[in-house]
């Protein structure tokens, strides 16, 4: 039998650059592609929408209210109807954009961010201190949001950053508990083992081996937590939390479509419809970036192989 | 548990379960907003309660005309004067109860005093019987005086409030059955779930057409509105303009509520007559009528309803007009008030259909002032804490969102708490207008319907101390078999025996 | 085990006695139900009556102390507004919102383990695609627009089912498919996340190597082991179905525990709103308890 020569000698193939190589791998996922673009518009929209279209989105015209959509009669902006006060729908989607996207990014970002780094200390460090932390969770969990809503209204006053301070206290406990379970099972393996003969820190294992392995989860719950948040932070806006009149969220913009449903069904249904979308793009890509992150699962990505291997 | 047992049986028959055979028998299933929290008689002006109890269960003595001819006998046959503060009632003969114990004079003595007893807090007491003392004389079984100090010139108006029960009634809580004279006996409650009266075949008078009521509880309109669609229910009081889409079972009707802003008349810029007044000239009044609102609300100058005695029919509507409002604005802005200052409008959630978007047709038209107006939605103990006294001495200039409902006929209901400088919903310190308020309560007749036009008036005219916006129209869904049309006092009644077949 | 769920239990009633103090005392902070209960043109008279009788008045530390001693005999207080024990209050809605939230949580176990651990197995393929997409829908439509549209369709057009209610056994298929949704959506990308993971292990490239059948692989040694992130997710839907299926309660009519807190909360009806929030934590601290234990008894590895 003869063995192939390989020389050590020889020269590998050049590395794509990075840009590249990361453009070739959202182009094998269509879907990622498309989700990608989608959430690059969904952006843009927040950068600068209320500045392009702010105006004409604010225009009342009650006696055009409730327009039907798909109708060219009034201009584009009508194209997807007109609210209970004859605002054009698509450009106030254009322009809640931007409130949306900064309250449930917001939240879930700060929920997310305390949540884990608790999860990872109740799940790691000693019983005592664990026992705390998940017993403050279980707290927070029985605590009804609205009833803190109400409680910070009272106490504080009613703005944007006390809106997210609640609906972020209230997403914690989720986060908490995922990151715990998972660092009570990712604590035990080999890899961990080795690294702690090896003499790493607590930090050191922690942070650069054990929460690499919880990010997929925790963002596979933030992005669903993105639409939950999107479409809780209406009902609060009722209380006089947060978002007011003329202000403007899309889950806003669905909860005033709700006594319409029987009959100007596109109040709620376009302003809805955009929650979805970003909630599919959202998830779609974390997929994608959980495949490209992930050196075992890469290979789905990568030129030239076939699903399944 | 019950519902196990009736979801075995309701499998068995599930085909014909959910298409119930309504038009075999007399039942008629009706659909209320909430669930009611006590069926007490003693608390049938709310709302709800009042929708079951009142007139169904419990009778009062005497009960206003809706259609405007003044007072009707009910449990008493007649009524009159004895003298400046006492009046005589003579009551129906050969009345009982539903437990079998006859209807007297003492059991509307001991019905008095329980609705202002200090051991339970009844509604009635407190909404109609506060700041005066009634005394009480038996003179036989059928003929009952009554002396209030102060005098009291509406006193009969006032007994068309007061439920009847049968003397000996639990005077230290709520009852859960409520017992009473009407047409109807309560039979059962499942709570969270249904109510259900039965006929009373031992009636004094006429005998009505239905023989059951079944009361479901939905908070969703719009479903209420399908299940009449669906023949599930028959009759749902109340829905939203936008749901009432079918003529042949949808109708419109006057409820008794006027919308309108009150003024903080103490703050600046809201101090500055001229500025309530650009207020109200900056408000396009007709956009709202079938659009936002229903095309047959009318327009309001007072806040209660026109078919009260003393409402000034001379007072105009405030006119559209933009340019004069910022004409007015600047002027103010001239002689030194501060206009920029921040006026706040403060709505409550869930007021009326459509009300949040009728402030922010209400909030963009302001802006055109050039005011300063922002808009804040708020749940209704916050919006409660606004609008009643005591108020925060450094508040901020306020609108407030109001909705007013007086289907009693007259304005001491409503004036003393709205515009009295002691009124715990008043902001004004005017003692001309407390003046009117005082004498007007006291006088009768003629004199008494002119010093309310009078008072109505100086609050409209000489102080603008509202935004006064519409008398609101309620709509109600009534199933195609039924004859039933509602009245003014659909709010808070919905008496069964005005029910009929076709 | 029995020392460590009696440590649990002593844990878990202290943090009960500290929501207990932190609901009192803040909800309080909002005012009382005097102004809601009464209406508008009370007299002042009745207004203090009212504060008298249900000891509004006493200082707070008072009203605590009286609540305390009552709650040691099982008394949660009456009801301002249903002039009711609030505990009966309560449990009068409880089971409705439990036996919704319990039947829809299983069928979201079920159908989401199952679903999603057949669409990891193939990721990317066709059924992958489709259920991710169209959980996906569901998960992040308003639950409110998909429970009346479904009114709408299946009741007053197609007239196959009853809008809404509780009578029969029909009655509760709308609400539990409304209630379903959400939670599938969310467990079915989580379970999808840990299976894929599991399927790449070195473990199942052994199992295949060996033979073992597709279905074995699957089912019997990749779930176990992505089971832990997913059973935490369960638990926590389930709570929050517990707190609050309000929507579906409040349109399908349903006399549950959600609509009640929400009730109870904007009218200050503070016994209720207290009795509630024990009753829920209750379910939900022994919940907890029992996921800790299936952690443990699902990986041996696992100490806490």
């Amino acid at each position: 039998m003869s063995q192939p020569q390989v020389r050590d000698d020889a020269p590998l193939p050049a590395e794509r650059n990075a840009v590249a190589q990361v453009m070739a791998m959202l182009y094998r996922d269509k879907f990622a592609l498309v989700a990608a673009f989608v959430l690059l518009v969904i952006v843009l929209c927040a950068l600068v929408g209320p500045e392009l279209v702010g105006d004409i989105a604010a225009k009342q015209n009650l006696r055009g209210r409730n327009a039907p959509p798909f109708s060219f009669s009034q201009g584009w902006s009508f194209i997807l109807g007109a609210d209970a006060l004859g605002r054009p729908i698509l450009p106030r989607i254009i322009v809640a954009a931007r409130n949306t996207m900064l309250i449930a990014g917001a939240s879930v970002a700060f929920a997310m961010f305390v949540g884990a780094s608790l999860g990872l200390i109740a799940g790691y460090t000693s019983k005592i201190t664990s026992q705390i932390i998940m017993r403050l969770a279980d707290v927070i969990m029985s605590f009804p949001s609205l009833l803190l809503a109400v409680i910070v209204l009272y106490m504080l006053e009613s703005s944007i950053f006390n809106l997210v301070l609640v609906l972020a206290i209230t997403r914690i406990p989720i986060y908490l508990r995922t990151t715990r379970a998972e660092v009570l099972e990712i604590r035990e393996r080999m890899f961990v083992q080795a690294a702690r003969v090896m003499g790493a820190s607590d930090k050191r294992i922690v942070l650069r081996h054990i929460l690499p392995v919880v990010l997929p989860t925790l963002v596979t719950i933030a992005t669903l937590d993105f639409a939950y948040i999107m479409l809780a932070e209406s009902s609060l806006s009722f209380l006089g939390i947060g978002i007011q009149p003329p202000e403007v969220t899309w889950g806003l913009m669905v909860a005033q479509g709700r006594p319409y449903l029987a009959n100007a069904w596109w109040l709620a249904l376009f302003p809805g419809l955009a929650i979805v979308i970003t909630t599919m793009s959202l998830t779609l890509l974390s997929g994608w970036m959980r495949t490209a992150l992930d050196p075992v699962q890469r290979w789905r990505l990568e030129a030239g192989s076939k699903a399944n291997g | 548990m019950r519902y196990l047992t009736t979801c075995l049986l309701g499998t068995a028959l599930a085909a014909a379960v959910f298409t119930p055979a309504l038009g075999q028998e007399k039942n008629v299933t009706i659909v209320l907003s909430e669930e009611l929290d006590v069926v007490e008689p003693c608390m049938a002006s709310r709302s709800n309660i009042g929708r079951v109890v009142l007139q169904n269960i419990s009778e009062t003595l005497t009960e206003l005309d809706t259609g405007g001819g003044g007072l009707k006998p009910r449990l008493a046959a007649s009524w009159e004067a004895i003298d400046g503060d006492t009046w005589r009632f003579k009551l129906q003969p050969g009345v009982k109860f539903t437990d079998g114990s006859e209807f007297d004079a003492e059991d509307v003595v001991y019905s008095l005093n329980r609705t202002i007893s200090d051991k339970i807090t009844c509604e009635i007491g407190a909404k109609y019987f506060g700041g005066m003392k009634l005394t009480t004389n038996v003179v036989d079984a059928t003929t009952l005086e009554i002396t209030s100090e102060p005098p009291q010139p509406i006193l009969p108006l006032l007994m068309s409030t007061l439920t009847i029960v049968p003397t000996g009634t639990d005077p230290n809580a709520f009852v859960k059955t409520p017992i009473g004279t009407g047409p109807y006996i309560f039979s059962e409650w499942n709570a969270g779930q249904n109510i259900i009266l039965t006929r009373n075949d031992n009636y004094w008078g006429k005998k009505p057409e239905v023989e059951k009521a079944n009361y479901i509880f939905r908070t969703d309109m719009a479903v209420a509105a399908a299940m009449v669609a669906a023949g599930e229910a028959d009759i749902v009081p109340s829905i939203a303009v936008q749901d009432a889409t079918n003529p042949k079972t949808d109708f419109s009707y006057p409820n008794s509520e006027t919308f309108f802003m009150r003024i903080d008349a103490q703050v600046a810029p809201l101090n500055d007559r001229r500025i309530r007044e650009a207020l109200n000239l900056a408000i396009d009044r007709a956009a709202f009528k079938g659009t936002i609102l229903s095309k047959d609300v009318i327009e309001a100058t007072q806040i209660v309803p026109p078919s009260t005695i003393g409402w000034n029919g001379d007072l105009k509507v405030w006119p559209f007009d933009l340019a004069k409002a910022k004409a007015l604005v600047a002027e103010a802005k001239a002689a030194g008030v501060p206009v920029d200052k921040e006026i706040k409008i403060i709505g409550r959630t869930n007021n009326f259909p459509n009300g949040t978007e009728a402030l922010e047709a209400m909030l963009a038209m302001l802006k055109e002032t050039g005011l300063n107006v922002s808009l804040t939605m708020y749940e209704v103990k916050e919006w409660e804490d606004f609008y009643s006294q005591p108020y925060a001495e450094d508040r901020p200039a306020q609108l407030i969102q109001v909705q007013h409902d007086n289907a009693k006929g007259d304005p001491v209901f409503t004036a003393y708490f709205k515009y009295h400088t002691k009124g715990l919903q008043s902001v004004l310190k005017d003692p001309k207008v407390d003046n009117l308020i005082e004498t007007a309560t006291g006088a009768i007749g003629d004199e008494r319907a002119k010093l309310w036009k009078e008072m109505f008036r100086v609050v409209y005219e000489d102080i603008i101390a509202d935004i006064p916006m519409f008398h609101m129209v309620g709509y109600t869904r009534v199933s195609e078999r039924l004859n039933f049309t509602p009245t003014i006092a659909a709010n808070s009644e919905l008496q069964l025996s005005q029910i009929s077949f076709k | 085990m029995m020392s460590f769920i009696g440590n649990r239990s002593l844990a878990s009633a202290v943090s009960l006695i500290g929501l207990i103090i932190l609901v009192f005392f803040l909800s309080r902070m909002t005012g009382d139900p005097t102004s809601l209960y009464l209406p508008l043109d009370a007299s002042l008279e009745s207004r203090e009556n009212f504060r008298r009788l249900h000891g509004l008045n006493d200082p707070l530390l008072v009203q605590f102390g009286r609540y305390v001693l009552d709650l040691l005999r099982f008394d949660f207080g009456d009801s301002v507004r249903k002039a009711r024990p609030a505990l009966d209050v309560v449990l009068a809605a409880f089971p409705w919102t439990l036996m919704l939230a319990a039947i829809a949580m299983l069928l979201v176990t079920v159908s989401a383990i199952v679903i999603g651990s057949l669409a990891a197995f193939k990721v990317g393929g066709f059924f992958d695609r489709l259920s991710s997409i169209l959980s996906l829908i569901g998960a992040s439509a308003p639950d409110f627009w998909i429970a009346i549209v479904a009114i709408f369709f299946f009741s007053v057009s197609l007239g196959w089912l009853p809008t809404s209610g509780t009578g029969t056994v029909w009655h509760w298929i709308l609400p539990i498919s409304v209630l379903f949704i959400r939670p599938f959506g969310l467990i079915l990308q989580v379970v999808r996340g840990s299976m894929i993971a599991a399927l790449s292990s070195a473990y199942v490239k052994t199992a295949r190597a060996k033979g073992v059948k597709d279905r074995a692989i699957i089912f019997v040694h990749a779930l176990r082991n992505a089971m832990l992130p997913v059973i935490t997710v369960i638990g926590d839907q389930a709570a929050g179905m517990l707190n609050g299926a309000v929507v579906v309660e409040t349109i399908f009519g349903f006399p549950g525990v959600g609509k009640l807190m929400i009730d109870s909360i904007l009218q200050r009806d503070f016994s209720v709103v207290l009795a509630s929030i024990m009753i829920t934590a209750t379910a939900i601290f022994v919940m907890n308890l029992l996921i800790d234990l299936a952690y443990a008894a699902l990986d041996p590895r696992i100490r806490m």
